[in-house]
């Protein structure tokens, strides 16, 4: 079934990226293929809308990493093992409400004459109303938001499984705190690290719902215009296209980074003479 | 435990720090739906403008026709695309776990791709393959509503892929030992499934029935572009709602929604903890995270 449903769509807009749009009454016609539709996507205008998502989407998956160890950290580890079940089943609410609702949630929150506004203007801390909403910041904040749950799972399952015994043995060697973290806790969350970024990041590039409820004409992504092409331009043949840049976009930041990371991990280990870390499975 | 009480002095600026911070992020999560709830008793014209409170939108809500009956294709949808997920995750978890062949890599491939691809990309290339086949998923179905059978497969793709990961993890972790047992105490191959593998591998079907109910119930990209103007769920409704004009109905029956998700999240949780999980098994078991084999690799980890 998914052979069915999925690889052989997919590899249709492969074809129909190739093929252009013959008049306005037609989607789509493939009987003389070019790659014209991708010089096109490469335009100066979508183009700043490529390299905008990929900034949103990187500077989002980070931003939810940084949030999202220290809370993971303090739910596996430090919170009484007699709240953990409730605390971790209040995180799982946001994941179960719509995610859409919940942006909407921020749409109201982020109103210039909102409550944030309001309550921030009332203890002094702005001076003017908050005028967030249509920029690329509401955009930034909306998909942090939205996508954190997916990194707090997975960094959370496996700082759960770490044993504590391990870190009690770092500091029984006589590491100190910051340096069980690095040379423990830090290599040993990874899978968790990597599972969660990838949870993160590529959702967050394809989204496109949050950015235009809370951006806007100014949080067009990649998707946003993928869809108009499909919805309002009717133009199948650079919709397409533009979907296949976008999937190569995601394809090509994740191997990137995934060599880069092999390449550090590379780097430590050698580095570091003595192994003091079991590998990490 | 104890050891780590002692180890650990009493007053540590970073647990401070670590419990500032951790209450900080809840609020963080929970304030935009605590917005909605509140402004669900907005009684204005418009969601964004808070004008007085009442139950107004409450009613007009639940009166309102087109509310009514996109909230009920989305739960139709959204069981219909469990059902498919979890049948065929669950198979596809077991093969892979139990009969691993020459076929795995490719199969395996697959599923990461489809784990990997974009939603729009899923929706766009799911219209052109929908309006070039046609039969079950055009006009000419006149048994079931063919918009519903768009919003099933759409969206039980991705879910299945899901579904067959946390299957195989769960497979995996388990000792392949018991259903050999069973067969040498003379069980036939299917008693054997029944009574030992099922029970098994039911918290990991559960876990994957759940968030294949859940990731239908949001997904918005998926069905916008796949959905029929008579089978128009609710989150695409939601949708068109920002772009037109947002009425406090739609946070009204979004706290219902969000309340009756809750009850039957907890009445889950309640079904889950009978079978003896502990708070946190069943609090990872509903976030789709399956923790319960320790050696297990991480089951969302993809």
């Amino acid at each position: 079934m998914l052979l069915f449903f999925f690889a052989i769509p997919v590899l249709f807009i492969f074809y129909y990226s190739l093929g252009y749009k013959p008049d306005i009454f037609h989607t789509i016609a493939t009987d003389n293929l070019s790659l014209g539709r991708y010089s096109e996507s490469f335009s100066e205008t979508f183009r700043s809308v490529f390299t905008g998502t990929l900034q949103i989407s990187l500077i989002g998956t980070t931003l939810c990493l940084l949030i999202g160890f220290p809370f993971a950290y303090w739910l596996a580890v430090r919170v009484p093992p007699k709240w953990r079940g409730v605390l971790l089943g209040l995180t799982i609410v946001p994941f179960w409400t719509n995610f859409l609702v919940r942006t909407l949630g921020w749409l109201i929150l982020l109103q210039p004459n909102g409550p944030l506004s309001g309550s921030m203007q009332a203890i002094g801390l702005i001076s003017n109303p908050l005028q967030v909403l249509d920029t690329r910041s509401a955009v930034q904040l909306g998909v942090v938001y939205n996508y954190l749950p997916l990194m707090i799972f997975p960094l959370f399952v496996a700082l759960d499984r770490l044993d504590p015994a391990l870190r009690e043995a770092s500091k029984d060697l006589g590491a100190n705190r910051w340096r069980t973290f690095r040379q423990v806790t830090l290599p040993l969350a990874m899978p968790g690290v990597v599972a969660g970024l990838l949870l993160v990041f590529i959702p967050l590039t394809g989204d496109y719902i949050t950015a235009s409820v809370l951006g806007g004409a100014k949080g067009n992504m990649v998707g946003a215009l993928v869809a108009s092409q499909f919805n309002t331009a009717q133009n199948w043949a650079l919709g397409s296209a533009m979907a296949v840049i976008l999937i190569f976009m995601i394809l090509g930041s994740v191997a990137i980074f995934g060599g880069l990371g092999l390449i550090a991990r590379t780097l430590i280990r050698r580095a570091r003479r003595v192994e003091l870390v079991p590998e990490p499975a | 435990m104890s050891t780590t009480a002692i180890l650990r002095p009493r007053r540590d600026p970073v647990n401070g720090l670590l419990l500032l911070w951790g209450i900080l992020v809840f609020v963080f999560l929970f304030l935009p739906i605590l917005i909605i709830v509140i402004y669900s008793f907005n009684d204005g014209r418009a969601l964004v403008v808070w004008d007085h409170f009442g139950f107004g939108s409450y009613h007009r809500a639940v009166i309102n026709q087109t509310i009514r009956s996109a909230v009920w294709t989305s739960v139709r949808a959204a069981l219909g695309a469990s059902v498919i997920a979890t049948v065929i995750g669950s198979l596809a978890g077991i093969a892979l776990a139990r009969r691993p062949g020459k076929w795995t890599i490719g199969f395996l491939a697959l599923v990461f791709l489809v784990l990997v691809t974009p939603e729009v990309v899923d929706a766009i290339s799911l219209l052109i393959w929908y309006v070039r086949i046609g039969g079950p998923f055009g006009p000419s179905n006149t048994l079931v509503n063919y918009g519903l059978v768009r919003l099933w497969v759409g969206h039980a793709i991705f879910a299945s892929a899901v579904v067959t990961l946390i299957v195989r993890a769960r497979l995996a972790g388990l000792d392949e030992s018991l259903e050999e047992a069973s067969g040498d105490l003379y069980a036939s191959p299917a008693q054997t499934f029944r009574q030992i593998t099922l029970p098994l591998m039911m918290p990991a079907v559960l876990a994957g029935a759940l968030l294949a109910f859940s990731l239908s119930l949001d997904n918005t990209i998926i069905s916008s572009f796949v959905s029929t103007p008579n089978a128009s769920p609710w989150p695409v409704y939601i949708f068109s709602a920002v772009r037109a004009v947002l009425r406090p109905e739609i946070a009204a029956m979004s706290t219902l929604v969000l309340l009756l998700t809750l009850f039957a999240l907890a009445l889950t949780a309640l079904v889950i903890r009978r079978t003896g999980a502990s708070g946190e098994e069943t609090a990872a078991l509903l976030a789709g995270v399956e923790s319960a084999p320790r050696s297990g690799v991480p089951s969302s980890a993809l």
